[in-house]
C-alpha cells in the first residue's frame, strides 16, 4: 500500500516537475542496471535488501531528474532477477540481461553464483558488482567483476588488531556454517588471526545453515574458553539465537563479525544479550551519516514499510556505476571504458560526512583496482541501535 | 555431561513435537507433506505478529497460532489433498501437491510477513545455573516442559478420545475402519487439522527461543523427515522416539566430534542411511511403511 | 517403427534442432539458448529419476550424483589434464559405480524410507565436498577451461568451444543432442524385455521375485542407469558454468529433479522431458511478475495438480492415446 502511494506521488511529481519546467522536454531515456540475486527463499533478506536500496535510491534519483550522463538525461531503472541462491538460475539471469543489453550488474549474493555467472559476464561485456569474496574473481586474468563491499580478509585483521590492543584479547575462537561462503571466510579470518600473533583455540567447529538450537554447537567452543568468539559469515537470522546461546551459557568474552547486521533483528531475537556485538556496516551511525544517507533511510523506509541496516553497506554499488558513467559516458555501452576510467575515478562519497570520496581500490588484495572503497565501519550494537567502534579504509 | 544430555533433552522435545504432526498426517493418508516445515513457520508468525506487534499476551499468540493453523490444514485437505488422491493412479502424486503448497506459503510468508529474521521478546528471564555443571535458561526449560506435556496431551487424546480412537484405527486399517462405520473423509480432516495445528502450536513455541525466518520451512521438513524415518514412519511413538534420538545425536555428535568440525553433520547423517540400510522400517515402523 | 510414430520422432527431432535456433535468430532472444540448455540438461537427470520410478522407487537423490559427476569432470579437468570430452562419459560411469556401492543396500528400501534415504544421500554429498580435500573444499573449484577439441583421426568432431564465436549455441546443440540420446536409451529400455521386467517390479515385487526374476540386479541395474545420467548432466552443467561447489547441486535440485517427473506425467517416458520444461522455462518467463513470481509459479502448480493429478501428459490418455 505504501509503496503504491509512494510510487503514486512519485510519479505525480515527476509529471509535474516535467510538466513545468520543459514543457517540450520528452520523457527521458532509460539506464537500465540489472540486479541478479537471491530474493526468496532461505537467504532471501541478503538479495532482498540490496534490491530494495537499489530500488529506493533510483526512484528517488529519477524523481530529481534522472541522471545526466554526457549530453543525455537517464530515467534508472532496475531489472531484478531472482536466482534462488542456485548458481544454475544465476547464469540464467545474468543472459537475460545480456539480452536487455544491461552492461552493469549487481549482484549475485554468494560465491558459487558470482563464479558461474563469470563465463556469461565476459562474453557479453557485462561489469558485475558481486558480494562474494573469493580472490580469484577480481585478480587477473578476471576483470569484470567488482567487489561491492569490503571483504572479510580486509576487514578481520582489522578488528582482530583494535581488539588485541584496545579490549587485551589474546585467545580466539571461530564458528561458522557448513557453507562455502562462511566456511571460506573462517579459513582467511583464522589465518589472519595467526598472522597477527593471536591463540586460535578452535577453529573447526561448524553448524548446519538450517540449525534452531545453537546451545550444542557452542558448548565445546565456549569450552576452549576464548576472548573473543568470531561468528565467521553469520547470516542475520543465525546472529541473534548465535548470540544468545554464547551468553546464556556463561560467556562473557567479545563476539565478532565481518558481515553486516540488522539492529532490529539484533533487538528481537537477542535483547540486551546482544550488546556489545561487533559487526561491519556502512555509514548509518548518526556520527557518520550525512543528510543524504538519513534521507536515503527516510525514503527506503516510506516505500517498503521498515529499514534493513544490512542496505548501509549495499547502497553504494549503484551509486559508483552511475558516478562512474558520468565521469566518462562513453562507457554507456562499453565496460572498456568503464575500466580505464576505475584506474583514474574520484568523485565524493554522499552518504558520509566530511570530505570521504569514492574510489576503486583493492590493488593490495588484486593485484588491481576491482573493489569499490566503501568507508570500512566498524560497529557495536547497542540498545537497539549500532555505534561507531572506529572506521579504517581499504587501499 | 549433564550438560550435553540436557541440550540432547531439550532438542528431543521440540524434534519430536515437529515430528508428531508430520507422522499423524502421514499415517492417516500416506501424503507426505512438504510443507509441513512451512506451516511451523506461518504457525511462528502468527504468533509473533499478536505477541511483539500487537502486544497481546503470548498465550494468545499461541492459541491463534494453533487455530489458524487448524484451519489451515483443514481446508487443505478437503479442497486439495482430497480430490488429487481421489483421482491420482499413484499415491506418489501427492508429493508434487505438497511441493506446490510448500512453495506457496513460502510466497504467502515473504509476502505477509517480510524477510527478515523475528523474534519475540523472552517470556522469561534468567538463567538455571547448576554450579557450571549444568546451565539452562528459564525460558528454555519452560518451553520444554510445554513440549513435553503437550506430547503427553496427543499421545492421551489419541489413546482414549473418540475422535483418536477413529484416527488410529483409520491408520491402521483404512479400509476396515471404513467397513466398520469410520467417517473416513471427516477423520482425514480432523487429523490433517490437528497435525497442521501441532507444526503451529511448535512454530509458536520456538519463535520466543529460536525466532522464525522464512527460510526455516524446508529444512524443518526435511529434520522431521529424518525423524520419523529414524522411529518408523506412521507411528506416533516412533516420531516422538526419533525427535529424541535426534536431538541426542546432535548434541553428543557436536561435543564428541568438535575437534573435527567439518564433519560432524556427514558423520551424523552418513549412520542414518547405515541404520536405515540396516532397519529399514525404523525403529518400530511396520516394514514397506 | 509406425509411419506416424516415425513422424513425430522426425517432428520432434526438427523442432529441437532446427525450428528452435531459427526462431532465437527471428525474436532475437539469445537469452533463450541458457534456459532451453538448462531444461536439456536438467530433463537428462530428470530421465533417470523417472527410470527409479519406473521400478517403483521414488528418487530424490539424483542432486547428488549431478554432484558426483560435476566434481569428476571438473576434477580430471583441472587436475590431471583431461579433455572434456573424455570426462564426460567418465562422469557418468563414477557415478553409476557410486551409486551401485549405495543402492546395493538402499534399494531394499521401499516408499517413503527410500524416498528419505536419498534426500539425506543429497546432503552427504554436499557434506562430503566440503570435507574431501580433492574437491578444494569450500572453496570449489573455479576457472574451468571451456571443453576443448575433439578429433577422431584427425577429423574434427566438435570445435574448440574457446574458438568459437557463439558458445551458447553450441552448448545448446550439445545438451541437445545428449537429451535425445537420453529418451532414446529410455525409451529403448521401456519397450525391451527389460521394461517389462521393470514394470513387474513396479507392480509387485514379491510376485516378481517369485517368477524368477532377480530383482535385486534389476534394481540395482536402473538405479545405476539413472544415476549414471545424473552423472552427464552435473558435467555439462560445470563445462557451462566453468566452476563448481559443493553447493552447485542440493536438496533443491533433488527435489525438484523428482517434481519435473511427476509434473509431466508417470506413466510417460517423455514426461520428464515436457515437466522439466514447463517448470523450469515458467519459472524464467515468470519473473516479469517481480515479486510475485513465486506466488503465481506455485499456485500454478497446485492448479494443474488439481485438474491433471497424473501429470500433464495424462491430457492425450482422455483422447484415447496412451503409451
Amino acid at each position: 500500500m505504501k509503496r503504491r502511494t509512494f510510487l503514486q506521488t512519485t510519479a505525480l511529481a515527476c509529471a509535474a516537475s516535467i510538466a513545468l519546467l520543459s514543457p517540450a522536454l520528452a520523457e527521458n531515456a532509460k539506464l537500465k542496471i540489472g540486479f541478479v540475486g537471491v530474493t526468496s527463499g532461505p537467504a532471501a533478506a541478503w538479495g532482498i535488501s540490496n534490491q530494495r536500496s537499489m530500488e529506493a535510491r533510483a526512484a528517488w534519483l529519477n524523481e530529481l531528474g534522472g541522471v545526466k550522463i554526457g549530453e543525455t538525461t537517464y530515467d534508472v531503472e532496475i531489472v531484478p532477477f531472482d536466482d534462488q541462491k542456485d548458481p544454475k538460475r544465476a547464469i540464467a539471469g545474468m543472459e537475460k540481461m545480456a539480452q536487455d543489453s544491461i552492461h552493469y550488474v549487481v549482484g549475485p549474493n554468494v560465491d558459487d553464483g558470482a563464479a558461474a555467472v563469470r563465463p556469461v559476464a565476459e562474453q557479453n561485456g557485462i561489469m558485475y558488482f558481486p558480494y562474494a569474496f573469493p580472490k580469484e574473481l577480481y585478480t587477473p586474468p578476471a576483470s569484470n567483476a567488482i567487489l561491492g563491499m569490503v571483504a572479510n580478509y580486509q576487514s578481520g585483521p582489522a578488528i582482530y588488531k583494535y581488539l588485541m590492543e584496545n579490549k587485551g584479547v589474546k585467545k580466539v575462537a571461530f564458528v561458522a556454517g557448513n557453507e562455502s561462503d562462511p566456511l571460506s571466510q573462517r579459513d582467511s579470518g583464522s589465518a589472519a588471526a595467526k598472522a597477527l600473533g593471536l591463540e586460535v583455540v578452535s577453529d573447526s567447529v561448524t553448524y548446519q545453515m538450517d540449525t534452531t538450537d545453537f546451545t550444542p554447537v557452542l558448548l565445546p567452543v565456549i569450552q576452549s574458553a576464548p576472548d573473543l568468539l568470531v561468528l565467521s559469515g553469520v547470516s542475520p537470522a543465525n546472529a541473534p539465537q548465535l548470540i544468545r546461546s554464547a551468553r546464556e551459557l556463561g560467556f562473557t568474552g567479545l563476539i565478532s563479525t565481518e558481515t553486516a547486521q540488522d539492529a532490529a533483528v539484533l533487538a528481537e531475537g537477542a535483547g540486551e544479550l546482544a550488546n556489545g556485538f561487533i559487526s561491519v556496516g556502512g555509514a548509518s551511525t548518526p556520527e557518520l551519516a550525512s543528510d543524504t544517507m538519513k534521507e536515503f533511510v527516510d525514503r527506503y523506509t516510506k516505500m517498503f514499510g521498515e529499514y534493513n541496516d544490512e542496505s548501509n553497506t549495499k547502497v553504494y554499488a549503484l551509486e559508483y556505476i552511475v558516478e562512474t558513467l558520468k565521469a566518462n559516458p562513453a562507457a554507456i555501452d562499453n565496460v572498456d571504458e568503464f575500466k580505464k576510467t576505475m584506474d583514474t575515478f574520484e568523485a565524493p562519497n554522499p552518504f558520509m560526512v566530511g570530505d570521504a570520496k569514492l574510489t576503486y581500490v583493492g590493488t593490495t588484495s588484486f593485484g588491481q583496482k576491482r573493489q569499490v572503497s566503501v568507508p570500512l565501519v566498524v560497529n557495536e550494537y547497542k540498545d537497539g541501535k549500532f555505534e561507531t567502534l572506529f572506521v579504517a579504509q581499504v587501499d | 555431561m549433564e550438560q550435553i544430555l540436557a541440550n540432547g533433552l531439550y532438542l528431543g522435545a521440540q524434534y519430536a513435537l515437529i515430528a508428531l504432526g508430520l507422522t499423524l498426517i502421514f499415517s492417516l493418508m500416506n501424503v507426505l507433506n512438504f510443507a509441513h516445515g512451512q506451516m511451523y513457520v506461518f504457525g511462528g508468525f502468527v504468533t509473533y505478529t499478536l505477541v511483539a506487534q500487537l502486544g497481546l499476551p503470548f498465550i494468545v499468540g499461541l492459541i491463534a497460532s494453533a487455530v489458524v493453523l487448524a484451519v489451515m490444514g483443514a481446508l487443505i485437505e478437503k479442497f486439495l489433498f482430497r480430490p488429487v488422491i481421489r483421482r491420482s493412479k499413484r499415491d506418489e502424486s501427492t508429493m508434487l501437491l505438497a511441493a506446490g503448497i510448500a512453495f506457496f506459503l513460502d510466497a504467502v510468508i515473504l509476502l505477509l510477513f517480510g524477510e527478515k529474521q523475528r523474534g519475540v521478546p523472552k517470556i522469561v528471564g534468567g538463567v538455571f545455573n547448576w554450579d557450571m555443571r549444568l546451565i539452562m535458561p528459564y525460558d528454555r526449560i519452560l518451553i520444554g516442559f510445554l513440549a513435553i506435556s503437550l506430547i503427553v496431551g496427543f499421545i492421551l487424546f489419541m489413546q482414549y478420545s473418540r475422535t483418536g480412537r477413529a484416527m488410529r484405527a483409520l491408520a491402521q486399517d483404512r479400509v476396515a475402519a471404513q467397513l466398520m462405520g469410520v467417517d473416513v473423509d471427516r477423520y482425514s480432516m480432523i487429523g490433517f487439522a490437528l497435525g497442521a495445528m501441532l507444526a503451529g502450536l511448535v512454530g509458536g513455541l520456538l519463535v520466543t527461543i529460536t525466532g522464525i525466518n522464512l527460510g526455516m520451512g524446508g529444512p524443518t521438513s526435511v529434520k522431521a523427515f529424518m525423524m520419523i524415518m529414524i522411529g518408523g514412519a506412521g507411528v506416533i511413538s516412533g516420531a516422538i522416539a526419533g525427535g529424541f534420538i535426534l536431538g541426542m545425536m546432535e548434541s553428543i555428535g557436536l561435543t564428541l566430534l568438535a575437534a573435527y568440525g567439518d564433519v560432524t553433520y556427514l558423520v551424523i547423517f552418513a549412520s542414518l542411511m547405515v541404520f536405515l540400510a540396516i532397519r529399514p522400517q525404523g525403529l518400530m515402523g511396520k516394514p514397506w511403511g | 517403427m509406425t509411419p506416424s510414430r516415425l513422424l513425430g520422432v522426425g517432428a520432434f527431432l526438427l523442432g529441437v534442432f532446427v525450428l528452435v535456433p531459427l526462431l532465437i535468430v527471428l525474436t532475437g532472444r539469445w537469452d533463450f539458448y541458457y534456459t532451453l540448455t538448462s531444461v536439456a540438461l536438467l530433463s537428462v537427470g530428470a530421465a533417470g529419476v523417472w527410470l527409479t520410478f519406473y521400478i517403483g522407487r521414488i528418487n530424490i537423490g539424483q542432486g547428488a550424483y549431478a554432484l558426483v559427476g560435476g566434481y569428476v569432470s571438473a576434477i580430471l579437468v583441472t587436475q590431471a589434464g583431461f579433455s572434456f570430452w573424455a570426462t564426460l562419459p567418465m562422469a557418468g560411469l563414477f557415478s553409476a559405480a557410486v551409486s551401485v556401492a549405495i543402492g546395493l543396500p538402499i534399494l531394499r528400501l521401499r516408499g517413503v524410507y527410500f524416498a528419505m534415504v536419498t534426500l539425506v544421500l543429497t546432503e552427504v554429498a554436499r557434506l562430503t565436498a566440503l570435507a574431501l580435500p580433492v574437491t578444494n573444499g569450500a572453496k570449489g573449484i573455479t576457472s574451468i577451461p571451456l571443453p576443448g577439441e575433439l578429433s577422431i583421426f584427425g577429423l574434427t568432431v566438435i570445435p574448440d568451444f574457446a574458438s568459437l564465436g557463439n558458445p551458447k549455441l553450441a552448448f545448446y546443440l550439445m545438451a541437445a543432442v545428449l537429451m535425445v540420446l537420453t529418451y532414446l536409451v529410455l525409451w529403448r529400455i521401456v519397450n525391451s524385455r527389460l521394461g517389462h521386467l521393470c514394470r513387474s517390479l513396479q507392480q509387485n515385487e514379491e510376485l516378481s521375485a517369485s517368477i524368477g526374476v532377480n530383482t535385486a540386479m534389476l534394481r540395482v541395474l536402473a538405479y545405476a542407469i539413472s544415476s549414471f545420467f545424473g552423472g552427464l548432466a552435473g558435467a555439462m552443467f560445470v563445462a557451462i558454468s566453468q566452476s563448481i561447489y559443493p553447493s552447485s547441486f542440493v536438496v533443491t535440485d533433488s527435489v525438484n529433479f523428482m517434481l519435473y517427473c511427476f509434473l509431466g506425467g508417470l506413466g510417460y517416458v517423455f514426461g520428464p522431458m515436457l515437466g522439466t520444461l514447463l517448470l523450469y522455462f515458467g519459472w524464467d518467463l515468470l519473473s516479469v511478475a517481480r515479486e510475485y513470481q513465486l506466488l503465481i509459479y506455485s499456485g500454478a502448480m497446485i492448479a494443474l495438480m488439481l485438474v491433471l493429478p497424473n501429470g500433464v501428459l495424462s491430457l492425450l490418455e482422455k483422447k484415447g492415446g496412451g503409451k
